[in-house]
């Protein structure tokens, strides 16, 4: 893929979770290398070994997380590994004058004194670039740079955009937030899938013509489309304005309201970062609920529990499988008894049953063709792949009520792909009530009855199978608009 | 079981860097036949005369060394153990030393202010010890779940204010026998006879009821962390915290739990200490047995199994030490082994990337979706 | 009452020096993100082989020997964990256990079990004026190690507030990813400090044998080198908190011995264990009271990867 970034101009690069802009701009920083192709700087081609290179040559970025030792000032950061020296002594005072000095022109207003810690995140996102803009960036590339913003925040940041670029500096903006990226971006480069599929001028498209060529043609339905038939099983989950609070305090989960019903599987759509996996939280127990309230299989939501989740039928097959799902240094067989070492046949009474253990976890190693078959190898010893396998096997098998299920298939092969969705499936007729988040909207689409859309922690959109618009549902995921569904 | 074997690779490799690197400590320092009589004396030492023996020697020459060795192997296991526990709950627990000390004076108190019958005292006394131990370590284990603090740093003062409060308070104050006959003793009353435990070999060795029990305690260990519900959710817990909340499993609790074993073990091991060789709470309990416990732990690859076997050749190397003093060279020598495996043991991520050079990897296959 | 209390403050001063220094050690290495319980060992190894060096040379070359022989240790516990990022705990505890046995096995081997010969001392210092001015008098007569003890946390600390190296150190024990970011060396910064913490731990080492006593003793350096340890806890990880602790630390057990001596009454009330307890105790109730979080870097004891993502 070729893009060209010109001096001097605002660009935006869009595109979906996983078409590579992240990749791409890592490359342009020297934190990737290159398997093919070169980097042209002014027409010269440059190797950037590391980001010394990189920032020598002009190039700054933002990363999404932030790069700041929290415990020292504006100043200190900003100065850190070029500092000023009086004598050999730290020049503070020259640092705060600089630090003031660029923040003068720039148009920004940062105490030099201040401790990065006691900062906002909007402030502490300035203190970026002008850590940036200190060392001579000419290009700042800021990676997802409104995801942590408050709309304020934003609006701030793209008026400082702006100013850049009236001082000739280029700015690329990262991100999926096509309301934004029009309202600040003077060219839009969409990527797709690893590819650049179109590059377009911002006063010349729309929100809509960028959502499609974000998510690509409407396809028609894979295979047969079923038909849809409203659902007429028990509730299992009624959530009423759930909120949840993230690890800054601030609101991930907004009033969520959402109903799972036995036998039908409801999918979350939604860009990366938007509460989805909050939802997960609250609802297997990991979390706890702020506000809102709602019955989970009959029972309170609040005060939920994971060993209490589990106890009322709920399964989880995490986001996080390293982390959360499965304990990496043990082996496959003390996996498959993770979340249910106290039931048959995984223990008897206070002991363990090997034997029981053993047999169970053979006969699921067979019927989910997880390679190799042996219980003894530690799961790290697998591939991503089957180590899903073991995951969702675990699971299913526990003969859950109502299944979690975030991002199922990421990292896997085609057939595995394939072989989880039936899973899934079979688990809906089973009258299974399902619950599937994934940032790929295709799978989303494919495989729910019913759509909630969610974004900042709100549901900006739910609809129903007949009324599947990949398009009007990408629109949902990018902007907040109320909901009419 | 191939798996097993390879994993105690590092572990003997250590070990047998540490003997070489100490002979030729050895050899510098005086010449290479002292150093292998060195040797040779702490083989004999440790593991009986059976040369000797064979040639006509009394059954002693045997018994004598081997008992010598079991009962400083028991101690070893113990505060082994202790470290062992705690490190599958994912604690680095450096306090063994400190409920040692707490536990060898709670078993030295009911020992000798309790009256009771054998069946009875001596069970008492090494519950108590058991009880102090834990007490101490929970200590440890609240400041680390309450207020984060880092139960390595919390675990070495705690050591520091058991030794400084028994060795030059209670023992020295309250807890001193009242001088009955002319001599005064240091330490705390003698226990009574009630308490002790009991020789298992008559006069002939000094191999007491403790040696057993500590490889009983092993074994309830084993099977407690290996066999049992409650260890498979505490093991999960320290490998995986994250994934074993998310698993429904009690994630604090079980580290409470396993902390408050590793002291009740570290107790108990004060409690053979004091039930079994010295009969009261010494004036200083000079044996940092807790300190080795980290050692033998860790050169036991931190399970049960391991820590049993590292236990008993670093006893027996011990009760060696002593016959080392004929040829000058220090008893504590065999610490110096010790302490050398374990900084390979250490350092063993040196040896596997030395040994994984030879052999090509295989690459990790995950495979991104595009 | 005068002369009690300079004689209880001239043995503070004689005994501090140790203490601080070793303080300060911990505080260089932890403030980079390596944990160090490894003090003890370097302390024992610098007192060592400051005494076997000031057999055959001036005593204060020896002392620089002893320094050395702290940073060799250290070294041994950088290479472990910067260079192979293996547990730091693990490596610093056995450098503990290596340097006691080891400082044990080469006493009796060379010497006798029970100490090295008498050395000769450190010139103590006259200081003209002050000299017998009661109370002030109490700063005279002291080696040239304790002036530095009083000087270098001052100087540890300008260094580490107002130098672009300090600003370096204290960032890459807070975020070492964001040193990373801007093309510094975070295993460089490391290795400085872990080495330096060496250097320093060694040099209260060699205090001991060749200032306090006259000779590198069975049992030296006996705990010190956790004493050590806690005054950097309690001192917050700052040079001047660790200075501040360890002084008062070293006042506590000056005062211990100095009652024992003069006033063993006072101890029927207040028994000794407790005043050596206290040091412990102190950190304990203050790590209990605020909490570990606020003080500790925050990178301390995670080993850095290059690529964490």
């Amino acid at each position: 893929m070729s893009l060209e970034i010109r001096a001097g101009e605002l660009l935006a690069l869009v595109g979906e979770n996983g078409a590579g802009k992240s990749s791409l701009m890592n490359v342009l920083y020297g934190l990737y290398h290159p398997d093919e192709g070169d980097i042209l700087l002014d027409g010269q081609p440059v190797r950037f070994k590391s980001p010394r290179d990189a920032i020598a040559r002009g190039i700054g970025m933002v990363h999404q997380h932030f790069m700041l030792v929290p415990t020292l000032t504006v100043a200190e950061n900003v100065v850190l590994g070029r500092e000023p020296t009086r004598w050999g002594r730290l020049d503070l005072e020259r640092a705060c004058a600089e630090v003031t000095a660029t923040c003068q022109r720039f148009g920004f207003q940062l105490d030099p004194r201040a401790r990065v810690d006691t900062l906002t995140v909007g402030s502490q996102q300035k203190v970026e670039i002008v850590k940036a803009l200190h060392r001579g960036a000419k290009v700042l590339i800021l990676d997802e740079p409104t995801a942590v913003l408050t709309p304020q925040e934003a609006e701030d940041l793209f008026r400082v955009a702006r100013g850049l670029k009236e001082q000739g500096h280029t700015v690329v903006f990262i991100s999926h937030k096509l309301r934004e990226v029009l309202s600040v971006a003077e060219r839009i480069a969409v990527m797709r899938r690893g590819a650049l599929v179109a590059e377009v001028k911002a006063a010349e498209t729309h929100v809509a013509e960028l959502a499609n060529l974000m998510v690509g043609e409407s396809r028609p339905g894979q295979g047969t489309v079923e038909p849809y038939q409203p659902p007429t099983g028990e509730v299992l989950l009624e959530a009423l304005a759930l909120k949840a609070l993230g690890e800054d305090g601030r609101a991930v989960l907004d009033g969520v309201t959402l109903t799972v019903h036995a036998g039908e599987i409801v999918g979350i759509a939604g860009v990366d970062g938007n509460g989805q996996r909050e939802l997960a939280e609250v609802i297997t127990g990991l979390r706890p609920l702020a506000e809102g309230q709602g019955t989970l299989l009959n029972r309170p939501l609040s005060a939920l529990s994971p060993d209490e989740a589990r106890r009322r039928g709920v399964s989880h097959v995490p986001e996080d499988r390293l982390r959360r799902a499965v304990v990496k240094d043990m082996s496959v067989e003390e996996n498959m008894a993770l979340g249910r070492q106290g039931h048959p046949p995984f223990a008897r009474g206070p002991w363990l049953d090997f034997a029981g253990r053993r047999e169970r976890t053979q006969k699921l190693l067979g019927a989910y063709d997880v390679r190799p078959p042996d219980p003894l190898l530690p799961v790290q010893a697998l591939s991503g792949g089957n180590q899903q396998k073991v995951v969702v096997a675990r699971e299913l098998d526990s003969q859950p009520k109502l299944l979690v299920v975030v991002q199922p298939t990421r990292g896997l092969d085609i057939s595995a792909v394939a072989q989880v969705h039936a899973r899934l499936r079979e688990e809906r007729a089973r009258g299974v009530g399902v619950l599937l988040i994934s940032l790929d909207l295709e799978e989303v689409l494919t495989m729910s009855d019913r759509v909630y859309v969610l974004f900042e922690g709100k549901v900006t959109g739910t609809f129903t199978r007949p009324e599947f618009d990949e398009r009007e549902i990408g629109r949902r995921m990018t902007c907040a608009e109320p909901a009419h569904g | 079981m191939g798996e097993r074997w390879r994993a105690a690779v590092p572990s003997i490799l250590s070990v047998a860097l540490a003997l070489v690197v100490c002979w030729i400590a050895i050899a510098l320092t005086r010449d290479t036949e002292v150093a292998s009589n060195a040797y040779l004396q702490m083989l004999y030492g440790g593991i009986g005369q059976w040369p000797r023996y064979l040639d006509g020697g009394d059954l002693a020459v045997i018994v004598r060394p081997l008992g010598e060795a079991a009962s400083k192997a028991a101690l070893l296991i113990l505060t082994g153990l202790s470290v062992a526990v705690a490190f599958k709950a994912g604690l680095f627990n450096i306090g063994a030393q400190g409920q040692m000390v707490v536990g060898a004076l709670a078993a030295a108190v009911v020992g000798a202010q309790l009256s009771a019958h054998a069946l009875l005292h001596l069970p008492l006394a090494l519950l108590a010890a058991a009880v102090a131990g834990a007490l101490w370590a929970l200590i440890a284990a609240a400041l680390k779940l309450w207020r984060g603090v880092h139960e390595v740093i919390s675990t070495i003062m705690l050591n520091w204010v058991a030794v400084t409060l028994v060795d030059n308070w209670l023992v020295v104050g309250p807890l001193r026998p009242t001088v009955t006959g002319g001599h005064s003793v240091s330490g705390t009353a003698e226990i009574f006879p009630t308490a002790h435990l009991p020789r298992l070999l008559g006069d002939i060795s000094r191999m007491n009821l403790g040696f057993p029990m500590a490889l009983a305690v092993a074994a309830f260990v084993w099977a407690w962390l290996i066999r049992t519900r409650r260890g498979f959710e505490t093991r999960a817990a320290g490998l995986g915290p994250e994934a074993a909340r998310a698993a429904g499993i009690p994630v604090k609790q079980r580290m409470a739990e396993a902390m408050g074993l590793a002291g009740a073990l570290a107790g108990l091991a004060g409690a053979v200490l004091v039930l079994g060789t010295e009969f009261r709470y010494p004036g200083v309990l000079g044996a940092p047995y807790g300190f080795d416990g980290i050692a033998i732990s860790l050169i036991g690859n931190n399970n049960p199994l391991g820590v049993t076997i590292t236990a008993l050749f670093f006893g027996a190397l011990r009760a060696g030490g002593t016959r080392m003093q004929l040829l000058g060279v220090h008893k504590s020598f065999p610490e110096l082994i010790q302490g050398l495996a374990l900084l390979f043991v250490a350092g063993r991520l040196v040896w596997l990337a030395l040994l994984r050079r030879r052999r090509t990897q295989p690459a990790s296959a995950e495979v991104p979706r595009a | 009452m005068l002369e009690l209390l300079e004689a209880l403050l001239f043995s503070t001063l004689d005994a501090a020096p140790a203490l601080i220094f070793a303080a300060l050690g911990g505080v260089l290495s932890e403030r980079a993100g390596v944990v160090n319980v490894g003090v003890e060992g370097q302390m024992r190894a610098g007192a060592f082989c400051a005494a076997v060096a000031a057999l055959f040379m001036p005593t204060p070359l020896g002392v620089v020997l002893g320094m050395l022989a702290g940073a060799g240790l250290a070294a041994i516990h950088g290479y472990l964990s910067i260079r192979w990022r293996s547990d730091q705990v693990v490596s610093g505890m056995a450098i503990n256990l290596v340097a006691l046995a080891g400082g044990t096995f080469l006493l009796e081997s060379l010497y006798s079990p029970n100490g090295t010969p008498a050395i000769e001392q450190l010139p103590r210092w006259t200081l003209p004026l002050i000299h017998g001015v009661p109370l002030l008098g109490a700063l005279s007569e002291h080696s040239g190690m304790t002036y530095l003890a009083l000087v270098l946390p001052f100087v540890f600390h300008a260094v580490l507030t107002h130098t672009p190296i300090g600003l370096r150190l204290r960032a890459v024990g807070e975020k070492p990813h964001a040193v990373a970011t801007l093309g510094l060396s975070v295993q460089g910064l490391r290795w400085g400090a872990v080495l330096g913490g060496g250097l320093l731990a060694g040099l209260g080492g060699a205090v001991l044998s060749t200032a306090v006593l006259d000779r590198f003793e069975q049992h030296t350096p006996a705990g010190l080198g956790f004493m050590a340890l806690a005054a950097m806890v309690f001192g917050r990880w700052t040079p001047l908190g660790a200075f501040g602790a360890a002084s008062f630390f070293a006042f506590g057990n000056a005062l211990r011995i100095g009652l024992a001596s003069s006033a063993p009454g006072i101890l029927e009330f207040i028994p000794q264990g407790f005043l050596l307890a206290l040091p412990y105790l102190l950190t304990l109730i203050l790590l209990a009271v605020q909490g570990q979080r606020s003080s500790a870097p925050a990178a301390l004891g995670t080993p850095y990867e290059q690529e964490s993502r």
